[in-house]
């Protein structure tokens, strides 16, 4: 397959996550929507990696270093959202609108 | 044939991706929308062993598929009760944001389908010695990044822990996590607590 392809599902799994960061009410929804993201971008480097530098080690580190990333995130993000709950009794990010000025 | 089977492989794989990329943004349900991570992810998996990542192709089972679909689930079942499922799932900004995106992915797609890559003609090692090359990465040249990559992963398992567990008693309108989670309460003052806001 040619690298195009790989970056075409990159780039529109992106647009799916973004999409979804953008609209989605619930936090947890909105962490999926990263979580999307996050994961079009891996493609992205491992596509790069394969068709333009398949000898070379810096993509898969990034990858690495990515993926670690996306796992802090999540769990960082997932303990905001249950304070949240706790506080707020609720989920949904408009309510967390406190320092709105 | 050969070039036809990888096709064929190649396109299931990415609606395999793309499909529940979108049930997951579109799901009304929320625990629906957790669980179509599942075969998203197997996608983006299958696409790593397509693109013969394979050190990449079993850490992303091991990560998404495992770790963060749990984390994900856990948090979805502790707060289960939050959200009013009637109310709507998207806000406002739904039609907009729609639009540009659908643009950006139709755009992107077009401007990289014409353009013209220097393409390698190298093939990557095979499953063993990437691995090691990648190991040897990590402990040679890239060894920085990694140990810093380690120090954030050990401050977000401290900061999650400090998060989660700070314990500052219930609020007036708020009962504690623990009275929520608690099988005696009836699921119904649950509901109408909040769906009283």
């Amino acid at each position: 397959m040619e690298l195009s392809n790989y970056l075409i599902v990159g780039a529109v799994l992106f647009a799916i996550g973004a999409y979804g960061t953008i609209t989605r009410r619930n936090a947890i929804a909105v962490l999926m929507g990263i979580e999307l993201m996050l994961n079009a971008a891996n493609i992205n480097f491992l596509a790069f990696w394969r068709f333009l530098h398949p000898t070379s080690m810096e993509p898969q580190v990034f990858v690495l270093v990515g993926l670690t990333v996306a796992a802090a995130d999540a769990a960082i993000g997932l303990a905001v959202v249950l304070n949240l709950y706790r506080d707020f009794g609720a989920v949904e990010v408009d309510r967390a609108d406190t320092l709105k000025g | 044939m050969m070039h036809f089977a990888m096709q064929t492989a190649f396109w299931s794989l990415a609606a395999l991706t793309i499909i529940p990329a979108l049930c997951v943004v579109n799901a009304r349900s929320i625990v629906h929308a957790g669980f179509w991570l599942l075969p998203c992810f197997l996608g983006v998996a299958g696409l790593y062993a397509a693109l013969e990542a394979h050190f990449f192709f079993v850490t992303q089972i091991m990560i998404y598929a495992g770790a963060i679909l749990v984390l994900v689930l856990f948090a979805l079942m502790l707060t289960r009760n939050a959200m009013d499922p009637g109310a709507p799932q998207h806000n406002r900004l739904r039609p907009a944001a729609g639009v540009i995106c659908a643009a950006f992915g139709i755009l992107a797609s077009y401007t990289l389908s014409h353009h013209h890559w220097n393409l390698s003609t190298a093939l990557p090692g095979d499953a063993q010695t990437q691995t090691q090359a990648l190991g040897d990465a990590l402990i040679g040249l890239y060894a920085v990044p990694f140990e810093v990559a380690s120090l954030l992963l050990l401050s977000a398992l401290i900061g999650a822990v400090v998060l989660a567990k700070a314990d500052r008693g219930p609020t007036a309108d708020t009962p504690a996590l623990a009275d929520l989670m608690s099988p005696s309460q009836p699921a119904q003052s649950d509901h109408e607590r909040i769906g009283g806001h």
